[in-house]
């Protein structure tokens, strides 16, 4: 420590604020981490989507939609074709989303951007891309491309995918977040059964 | 210095507090409900002050309003369709009441109302234990916690007609705090932990699957305290249930005619259901019983658990991409292909009986008689095992078949052990068959006196079950209206 400090040049009077003041900071910062489950957000877990409650809708459509059986959120909202990419879509999307949700601006009915449209169209393609280039030929353009006007996006004509047609953040009021209790089994039970 | 540290941390102090806030909205969400439910609270009633919407497409479990080519939510009268098993079930009380399943609403109306359950003035004349009650109502797991689940399953089945008043509703499924799916029967989670499973690995999917298994499958009451219990020791097969119950030596009743040791198949759906495709891809029973539904703008689970075809669009259609009228022709052509099979077993099996106690009546031996009584089991536990569960055809169509295959293989190999038995007896002539064309007359050949068991029941809708409700509403166990 006392060569850290000599090292930098530091006068001896401000080493006291410093470790004070740097503590608080670190201290919310370590608060903030913890708060908002940030680790989670390295994952590809649906349920790190939900640690902010107006996700719940959007989890709960997709959940009881048909794409629930084959993907994640990621799967479709953010990019795949390499690991840089991906990673940095998902910070900017990420930052913008927690920026938004901060300064409490988010609209009541949640809509893609352009940017996410052309990941989310991408991601179509790529995993219906025998159907969508060799039998037919929709899957041949970009989002970009699809508003141009040379054609249409897949959820032009697909509009129930996936997460039906309507969309509202109060649209599911009784469904909260990822429904897994620890154990199903009540705590009454779990004691006449131990009787 | 000083400024711009007091700034970052004012600014780090907002956010974090923000952050905290916004956790917060998440308990907010629970708190901001109108009454509070309690625990056990077994009056769906209360339940639907919070949840309307639920509630509302609940109460349409009543609704008789859909039948399908062979099923819906209407009272079907299968005994009167197929006067055969009137046979099958003789000495048992299957015999006397057969009708299809209506909806989760009449659970309790329609256990009081069958002839099954006999007519108890007293405690002594009951037919059933307390075991009966125990799929029928979330007032079963209220008792079982005042009382234990052994002394609940051990007494008379009558003793708790002004207990248990409210039928299959929220706190059968659901956690009252958090919404959450629980397991309120104790029979899933012991034959989770006979096979060495733990219930709590279950995922949310198949939570979704597990709340309908508490009741919706093969179980048998065991011993002489009726404890309600499933036999999946050896895996959850027809056969391997087979092997389960023969090796506990388990028999449900003597045939009255064939004196066969007979098995009675409950409801296997659960079984059936996890061999078949859906089950195979991932489904959970409510993906297509409980299909999302769309109210203005708001989106919920539709709790009126009934036939998906009832609804193709928003069932079949969230994910096979073809007309209604096909999907609902396949579901046709499994269901009428097994039916061919089935009615086959039924004609073949009836007469198997009839040749049994022909057999008796002209002086067969036991030991003569007894590999074709255990082929009388074998092949109506199989019949059986598809005929009562519920959509089998439909759930697993080629195990569905595959069973009913064997079934009628050994109600043949048990006709031919039959006859070898009639030949060993001298007797030559064909054996007779008795007019069993309608329910009455299949009734009234095995000797079921249907006018005294329907005075009597009826005498007891009148006199006893209006006293439990009475009772039930003064304990303040029932809401006035439904």
């Amino acid at each position: 420590m006392r060569l850290l400090v000599n090292n930098l040049n530091i006068p001896i009077k401000f080493v006291l604020p410093l470790i004070f003041f740097g503590g608080i900071i670190a201290g919310l910062g370590a608060y903030i981490f913890y708060m908002s489950n940030a680790h989670s957000y390295l994952s590809d877990k649906p349920s790190a989507c939900v640690n902010c409650h107006i996700m719940t809708p959007y989890y709960q459509t997709w959940f009881h939609n048909s794409h629930a059986k084959w993907t994640n959120c990621n799967d479709c909202h953010v990019p795949h074709n390499n690991v840089f990419s991906k990673y940095y879509f998902k910070a900017k999307d990420g930052l913008l989303h927690s920026t938004v949700f901060t300064f409490r601006r988010e609209p009541l009915a949640i809509r893609a951007r352009h940017e996410s449209s052309n990941v989310i169209m991408n991601n179509c393609i790529r995993c219906h891309m025998h159907l969508n280039t060799s039998l037919v030929k929709t899957g041949m353009l970009t989002f970009t491309e699809a508003r141009e006007g040379k054609g249409k996006a897949c959820w032009d004509c697909h509009t129930g995918v996936a997460h039906g047609k309507q969309s509202s953040i109060a649209s599911t009021p009784n469904a909260f977040s990822t429904p897994l209790p620890e154990s199903p089994v009540p705590d009454w039970l779990k004691k006449a059964m131990s009787n | 210095m000083f400024f711009v540290i007091l700034t970052v941390v004012f600014l780090l102090g907002l956010l974090a507090a923000s952050i905290t806030e916004r956790r917060a909205e998440i308990a907010s969400v629970f708190n901001n409900r109108k009454v509070e439910i309690p625990e056990l609270e077994s009056r769906s009633e209360i339940w639907g002050v919070n949840y309307p919407r639920e509630f509302e497409t609940w109460k349409k479990t009543r609704n008789m309003d859909f039948k399908s080519k062979h099923n819906g939510n209407v009272r079907i009268d299968v005994l009167e369709d197929r006067p055969a098993m009137v046979v099958l079930w003789a000495g048992y009380a299957f015999a006397m009441e057969y009708e299809a399943a209506r909806g989760h609403g009449y659970a309790i109306d329609d256990i009081r109302n069958t002839l099954r359950t006999g007519s108890p003035t007293t405690p002594e004349t009951n037919i059933q234990p307390n075991t009966c009650w125990t799929c029928k109502s979330p007032d079963v797991p209220r008792r079982m916690h005042e009382t234990g689940i052994a002394n609940f399953y051990s007494g008379k089945w009558s003793s708790l007609g002004d207990e248990i008043v409210n039928p299959i509703g929220c706190a059968d499924c659901h956690d009252p705090g958090t919404m959450s799916l629980t397991i309120t029967r104790p029979g899933l989670i012991e034959a989770f932990e006979r096979q060495e499973h733990d219930i709590k690995n279950a995922t949310a999917q198949e939570i979704r699957t597990l709340a309908c298994a508490q009741c919706h499958v093969e179980y048998y009451f065991k011993g002489e305290d009726k404890y309600l219990t499933f036999p999946w020791d050896k895996g959850t097969t027809v056969e391997q249930i087979e092997e389960y119950y023969d090796q506990a030596g388990h028999v449900d009743w003597i045939h009255k005619l064939s004196k066969a040791p007979m098995l009675k198949a409950q409801h296997p759906d659960y079984e059936i259901f996890i061999v078949g495709p859906h089950a195979k891809r991932g489904l959970s029973c409510a993906d297509c019983h409980m299909p999302y539904k769309v109210d203005g703008g708001i989106k919920y689970s539709d709790h009126q658990i009934t036939s998906p075809l009832k609804n193709i669009s928003s069932t079949c259609q969230t994910c096979h991409r073809d007309s209604e009228e096909n999907l609902r022709q396949y579901v046709y052509e499994y269901q009428d292909k097994a039916l061919e099979i089935r009615d086959r077993i039924e004609t073949e099996l009836a007469k198997a009986h009839i040749t049994a106690k022909y057999a008796w009546d002209k002086g067969a031996g036991e030991n003569q008689m007894k590999q074709a009584l255990q082929l009388i089991r074998q092949a109506q536990w199989r019949w059986d095992f598809v005929a009562a569960s519920h959509g089998a055809t439909f759930h697993a169509p080629v195990e569905s078949q595959r069973i009913l295959a064997h079934s009628l293989d050994r109600t043949l190999q048990a006709q031919l052990a039959l006859q070898k038995v009639l030949f060993s007896l001298n007797v030559k002539e064909n054996v007779p068959m008795p007019d069993i064309s309608t329910k009455a007359k299949a009734q009234h050949y095995i000797g079921l006196d249907m006018k005294t068991l329907i005075e009597k029941k009826e005498a007891f809708k009148k006199d006893v079950i209006p006293g439990w409700i009475k009772t039930a509403k003064e304990k303040n166990r029932l809401v006035d209206r439904i």
